[in-house]
């Protein structure tokens, strides 16, 4: 190999190399939006993998929660009084009682007033 | 007349008794930590689903859900959540304490100074703190605010020394509340 070669070859290397790091230290956040929820359900039944210790089939995963609006706040809504959905943005047009899906990630339970928290929500419909 | 004594003093015990019971309730208070060292990349994150009950004799309880903290960097969350504070085995963060000669009555739309101390846990290791909040009230509506530091080594969490000099030993904590009256 001649020299000239030999430093076109570590060029591309290095050029690689730091394309392939910088995507890896700086890839993109979860869309939740975009992604296919691993269970579509009502707000009852999110709770009842949290009695059953079975949360890590819900937890960090994107799910599907069906219920009636029973609190609005300014960037979240509560569902059946048992699930909170928490949205990035927001909220208007929105009534209590109105019966709405969601989409978003599960995060937890949240035993000081006993509802299943979700986060980056969006409305399905 | 006699009466009319007994019905008032009735009517106090049933009024302060009500009282007794008030709380100040959020689903969405905010905390932020910030663990950045100078010229390397912010280590810094947000909640803003923390909930969060303080009663009218003092007691004040919170509780963060470990996922819902949100960094700028996802790789940041994803290492955060795995290697440091484990948030599938430690999901949930919290504080239960008391706010210092809390008396709702001395409330103003201005910020007082209370000393609170309390338990924080997190990652399954209790930690008992001391710090200041600033409380104001407005309306129906208790402000809660608060700065404290945490270090990472008093909840077991170890820092890999590769990245130790770039996470600060001492994290900044600040978290603010806007708790609304409930009977």
């Amino acid at each position: 190999m001649t020299k000239q070669i030999k430093i076109v070859f570590a060029l591309i290397v290095l050029v690689l190399g730091v394309y392939f790091g910088y995507n890896y230290m700086y890839q993109d956040h979860r869309n939740i939006e975009s992604e296919v929820a691993v269970v579509s359900i009502s707000a009852a039944e999110l709770v009842t993998f949290f009695n059953e210790n079975n949360s890590e089939k819900v937890l960090n995963k994107t799910v599907q929660v069906s219920g009636k609006i029973t609190e609005i706040d300014a960037n979240n809504i509560t569902l059946d009084d048992q699930v909170q959905c928490n949205f990035d943005s927001i909220l208007n047009n929105l009534k209590i009682n109105e019966s709405i899906t969601i989409k978003g990630r599960c995060i937890g339970f949240d035993e000081l007033f006993e509802v299943a928290k979700i986060d980056q929500s969006s409305i399905i419909k | 007349m006699k009466k009319l004594m007994f019905f008032t003093v009735l009517l106090f015990f049933i009024l302060s008794s009500v009282n007794a019971q008030e709380k100040f309730i959020t689903k969405s208070g905010t905390i932020n930590f910030e663990a950045s060292v100078p010229s390397f990349e912010e280590v810094k994150a947000n909640h803003n689903s923390v909930s969060a009950i303080l009663k009218s004799n003092g007691e004040f309880a919170s509780l963060a859900l470990v996922k819902g903290f949100r960094f700028k960097v996802a790789l940041m969350e994803e290492h955060f959540n795995e290697n440091y504070i484990e948030s599938s085995t430690y999901p949930k963060a919290t504080f239960k304490g008391k706010i210092k000669g809390f008396n709702i009555s001395e409330l103003s739309d201005l910020d007082k100074e209370y000393i609170v101390t309390g338990t924080v846990n997190m990652h399954g290791v209790d930690k008992n703190i001391e710090t200041k909040a600033y409380l104001k009230k407005e309306g129906s509506i208790i402000y809660l605010t608060t700065n404290f530091i945490l270090k990472p080594e008093d909840f077991q969490i170890e820092i890999p020394k590769v990245v130790s000099s770039k996470i600060a030993e001492e994290i900044n904590v600040s978290a603010s509340f806007e708790l609304k009256g409930k009977s």
